[in-house]
Parts: C-alpha cells; sequence; structure tokens
C-alpha cells in the first residue's frame, strides 16, 4: 500500500490539472472539465483554434484569472504538491512557474537591462549568472541592453520576455503564442532558443500555438483544445495536419 | 528687490510644493488614481506634527512620528477604499478622492477648529543676508529638506529594489504580476510613501505661513501644474512645484497688488481675492489647448 503510494508519487507530473473548469465574468464558460498533464521534463505542444482555450488554461495554471474577472470553477490544479486555484500569482511564480504571455509583455518605459534585473529580483542570489546565460542564448539583447523596450521589434521583444522568464529559473515555463506576428526567421529563432532551454536547463515547457510544424517535431506530447475541452490528446507524431484543420473547423 | 524676494520665498515654497506633489505623481503612475485627497494628508500631516509637539517630543520625533502615521493612514486609504474600488469608473474614483479630501478637512475642523494656529518653532530663529534680501531660517531649511528628500526619494526610486518593482507596478502590471512581485503591495507602499512626503510637506507649509486647514488647498492648486508637468512624470512633478511656489508668490506679490491699484482707481472693487488660486487653472487650460500630455508627460497614460 505504502510503497504503491510512493511508486506514484516518484511518477507524479510536475502539473496535473484535473477537472478544471474556468468562467469569465461569472458566466461565460471559457474551460469545462479540462484534464492536463506536464510531465517532469516534458514539451507540451497545446493546440487550438482562436478562443479554443489556451490562454485561459495558461492563465488558470499561473494564477492570473482573476485580473481578468476569471474564475476557476472547479477541478484541481497541482503544481509540485502546490495548489494553484485561488493562490496569488505572485507565489505561484516563486514556485516556480513562469508565464510568458501574449502580447509579449515587458516593461517597455524601462531598458532591455533594467527588464532583466526586475525579473531577476525573484532570485537575487544567482541574478548575474542567469544574465550572461540568457545573453548568451539571445546575444541580440546584450547588443540592446541600454535600448528601452518599447523600442524593441516584436521578435527582440519577444526575445526579451522569454529571457525575463529564464531569469527567475522556473521549473516550468509556459509561452503563449510565442510565434504570433513574426516572420519565419524569427519563428525559428524562437523555437531554436526554446528548444535549448528545455534541453539544457531541464525545464519543463508548455507552448501554446494555433499551428506550428516544427512545433509537433520538437514537442514529447501534444494536447488539442475545441471550445474549452481536450479534443485530442496524443503523441506529437500521430497528429496529422488534416486531423487539425477538422477540429479546428468543427 | 522684491523680484528677488518673491522668487527666493517662491523657490522655497515651491520645493515643499514639490515633494507634495511628487505623491500625487507616484500614486497616479503606480495605481492610475488622481488622488485629490493629497492636500488633505499635507494638511492632516501637519496637523499630527503640531499634536506632536504639544507633547514636547523633540521637533525630529514629533515629525518623524506623524510621517509614520501618515504613511499608515495611506496605505490603509488605499487597502480599505480605494482597493475595493479597481473596477469602478475613473470618475467614481476621483469624486471619492475629492470625498476624502472633504472627509479630512471636517475631521481637522472637529478636532482642531478653524482658526489658525501659530505653530511651534521646530527650526533655529533668525535670518541669513542673502544678495541684500533676508531670508529667515525657516525658508532654508524648508527647502534643503524638501529638496533634499525629493532627491533621495528620486534616487530611491531608480537605483533600490524597492523602486524597481514600483517602476514595473506603474510600467505593466500584467508584467509586474508575471515576474513575482506582489503589484497590490507595491501601491500600498506607494500610497504609505505619498502619504508620508505629503505630511512632511504640510508641516514644512505650516513651519512658513502657520497651521490651518487652507494647507489642504494645496492638492487643488498642485493639479493642474502637475497636468502641465505631465502626470506621469516624477521630474514633471518637481518642477511644477517649483513653479507653482514661484507663480503663487509673484501673483501674491506683485499681479494681486497691481489689479487692485488699478480696480480701485476705475471700479468700486477692491480686492481681487486669491487670485494665486486661479493662476493655475488658467495655465491648466492653456496647456491642454497646446499639448495635451503635459511637457515631460508621455502620451496614451492609461488607468490597469
Ligand atoms: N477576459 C475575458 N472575458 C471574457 N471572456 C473571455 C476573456 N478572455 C477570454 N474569454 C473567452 O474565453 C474563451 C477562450 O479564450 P482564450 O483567450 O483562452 O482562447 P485562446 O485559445 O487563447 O485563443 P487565441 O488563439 O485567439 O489566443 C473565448 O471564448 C473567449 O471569448
Ligand atoms: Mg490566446
Amino acid at each position: 500500500m505504502r510503497a504503491e503510494a510512493q511508486a506514484g508519487a516518484a511518477a507524479a507530473p510536475l502539473l496535473a490539472a484535473r477537472g478544471v473548469s474556468v468562467h469569465y465574468e461569472g458566466a461565460i464558460s471559457a474551460l469545462e472539465h479540462i484534464d492536463f498533464d506536464v510531465p517532469q521534463g516534458a514539451l507540451v505542444a497545446l493546440l487550438g483554434a482562436n478562443g479554443a482555450g489556451k490562454t485561459t488554461l495558461m492563465k488558470a495554471i499561473a494564477g492570473m484569472l482573476p485580473f481578468e474577472r476569471g474564475e476557476v470553477t472547479a477541478g484541481e490544479i497541482d503544481f509540485d504538491g502546490f495548489s494553484c486555484v485561488r493562490a496569488h500569482p505572485a507565489k505561484i511564480t516563486r514556485r516556480g512557474v513562469a508565464l510568458v504571455q501574449d502580447g509579449r509583455q515587458c516593461f517597455r518605459s524601462m531598458t532591455v537591462e533594467e527588464n532583466l534585473r526586475a525579473a531577476a529580483l525573484l532570485k537575487p542570489a544567482r541574478a548575474r549568472e542567469m544574465t550572461d546565460l540568457v545573453y548568451d542564448y539571445f546575444p541580440m539583447l546584450r547588443e540592446m541592453h541600454a535600448r528601452a523596450a518599447g523600442f524593441l521589434s516584436g521578435g527582440q521583444a519577444q526575445m526579451l520576455v522569454i529571457a525575463m522568464a529564464l531569469m527567475g529559473q522556473p521549473k516550468l515555463l509556459l509561452l503563449d503564442e510565442p510565434s504570433l506576428g513574426l516572420s519565419p526567421v524569427m519563428v525559428q529563432a524562437v523555437f531554436d532558443a526554446v528548444e535549448r532551454v528545455h534541453r539544457d536547463l531541464g525545464a519543463s515547457v508548455v507552448i501554446a500555438e494555433q499551428t506550428v510544424p516544427r512545433l509537433l517535431t520538437i514537442a514529447t506530447d501534444a494536447y488539442v483544445l475545441s471550445r474549452g475541452t481536450v479534443a485530442i490528446h496524443a503523441a506529437p507524431s500521430q497528429i496529422t495536419e488534416d486531423e487539425l484543420q477538422r477540429v479546428y473547423l468543427s | 528687490m522684491l523680484g528677488l524676494q518673491l522668487a527666493i520665498a517662491g523657490v522655497a515654497t515651491g520645493s515643499v510644493y514639490a515633494l507634495i506633489a511628487l505623491g500625487i505623481v507616484l500614486i497616479y503612475k503606480c495605481s492610475g488614481v488622481v488622488n485629490f485627497a493629497q492636500g488633505a494628508y499635507a494638511m492632516l500631516g501637519a496637523y499630527i506634527s503640531y499634536f506632536m509637539l504639544r507633547l514636547h517630543l523633540p521637533a525630529v520625533v514629533a515629525v518623524l512620528a506623524a510621517m509614520a502615521i501618515m504613511a499608515v493612514i495611506g496605505a490603509a486609504t488605499e487597502r480599505l477604499i480605494l482597493r475595493r474600488m479597481l473596477k469602478a469608473q475613473i470618475v467614481s474614483v476621483m469624486m471619492v478622492t475629492l470625498g476624502l479630501l472633504i472627509f479630512f478637512r471636517a475631521l481637522c475642523l472637529a478636532v482642531w477648529g478653524p482658526d489658525q494656529i501659530a505653530f511651534p518653532q521646530i527650526f533655529p530663529a533668525g535670518s541669513i543676508d542673502f544678495a541684500g534680501v533676508y531670508i529667515t531660517y525657516n525658508y532654508v531649511a524648508a527647502f534643503a529638506l524638501a529638496t533634499t528628500l525629493s532627491v533621495a526619494f528620486l534616487c530611491f526610486y531608480q537605483f533600490t529594489a524597492i523602486g524597481l518593482m514600483q517602476r514595473c507596478t506603474a510600467d505593466n502590471t500584467r508584467a509586474a504580476l508575471a515576474i513575482g512581485i506582489h503589484v497590490s503591495n507595491q501601491i500600498s507602499i506607494a500610497w504609505a510613501a505619498s502619504a508620508a512626503l505629503a505630511g512632511l510637506g504640510g508641516a514644512l507649509l505650516a513651519t512658513l505661513g502657520g497651521l490651518s486647514l487652507t494647507i489642504s488647498d494645496i492638492g487643488l492648486v498642485a493639479f493642474p501644474v502637475i497636468v502641465v508637468g505631465g502626470l506621469d512624470s516624477l521630474v514633471g512633478a518637481l518642477i511644477a512645484g517649483f513653479l507653482l511656489g514661484v507663480l503663487e508668490a509673484f501673483t501674491e506679490g506683485m499681479l494681486t497688488p497691481a489689479l487692485e491699484t488699478v480696480l480701485r482707481k476705475f471700479t468700486s472693487i477692491d480686492s481681487v481675492g486669491a487670485l494665486q488660486q486661479v493662476i493655475p487653472y488658467a495655465l491648466l487650460v492653456l496647456m491642454l489647448l497646446l499639448r495635451p500630455q503635459g511637457i515631460f508627460g508621455r502620451r496614451g497614460v492609461e488607468r490597469v
């Protein structure tokens, strides 16, 4: 009995969402009884058409829903033994979840360097080391370190927000549509960086996208959401473009 | 000579206004609230300092204690009232801060009465001779203290970890939350700091011009000048404070007497009243027409 429980605990995923429902403004249903797991060290692709609920799921995990008049109305989200439902986002971030939100949320009036310094406030002890690391990942940021973040291009800003998420040394990195609005070359660069983060830092990663063939080649697991429910949960190799189209159009 | 005299008095008073104005901008940047009660904080700080001084505490202790109490009052205002209004209309929030101003005035009126009170001397008596103009130590000390504190605060804001968190919160709440900043705590800190600075400012104003309810007017008079400086610029607030002080001194010392002489000669009006309170609003209208975002402000500041 005890041995069984321990074996179960050892295999427990880093993040486990069970039966999660989310409503906005107390009425609009955005997620309905979602089960979503992120195993330790996984790179999970979270796919879905516009309005499927990808952003909502990420915000639910990171505790950001109350700031959008949203609420987890059912279910449980467990991250590394910590319940994320109704916890303050700052606390969840401290536990090791980093959310790279859509819209490249950075501090536009501050320089790139200050943005990174702010992101390191969480773990100031290794700030130097991490700054060197992200500059190594994104050499462009080192060149632009004195520039106000508001003046970066879309791709550069995307690099910055990913770098900021890394400064807190997360165990789980959530990326919401990182390739949105980027040129193919930039998308390539972003995915290279994410793959490197996943491989070298050992962080588990979730990437929400609408369609990126590249994503399915690097992912270890894939979920396809449709209208707030999980339409497909399968190995990435089993998900075909046709099948995605069918779900998106349904 | 009168010009120099007025300029010096204006700069000294203006430095205190700058300190108070700093708080208005700090609160606006962090929480998007235009705090009309800032003048009430100054007034309350002055009365509480007076109360402490009457207990025969040393001046430094009395004023520091008053600042601490003001910090608590500022944070409490935010926690108990404004936090509950996060999703309210901006106009409702403005009405609430105006209501606070009226409430605090009524409170001071009830406790200390309507008459002007002589504020205990907290700086040494005497004066220095500056290019033929005598400046009392009161003015010198108020200027030195207010300016030092303003600069110290700007450094704090720019160079410390808490300052960095303040700037993050002011810049982008969503991004601040995502990097683990407890945004609502930062907003409380902004209100506490702002009320404490205003409290000291109020005590300094009382040393210059006596203690009365009119100290709270500064909030309303300063507001248009801050808009002129740019509501989201701390440096703009400092300059606005000095500008207001000098403007007020010259209006009171030169413009009003000159106008009254003319009016008395040709009409039966013999006083133009508080012209110095009108000038800032005239300046505001002019400025809003010419450069709506203020001299130092950035375009497109909105409430989050
Ligand atoms: N702040 C909000 N208030 C009310 N409803 C919302 C809010 N945010 C999202 N929704 C609704 O919740 C549902 C899921 O939206 P969500 O943003 O999670 O989708 P998404 O998969 O991220 O879409 P996209 O690919 O367009 O970003 C949608 O029906 C949307 O209309
Ligand atoms: Mg989305």
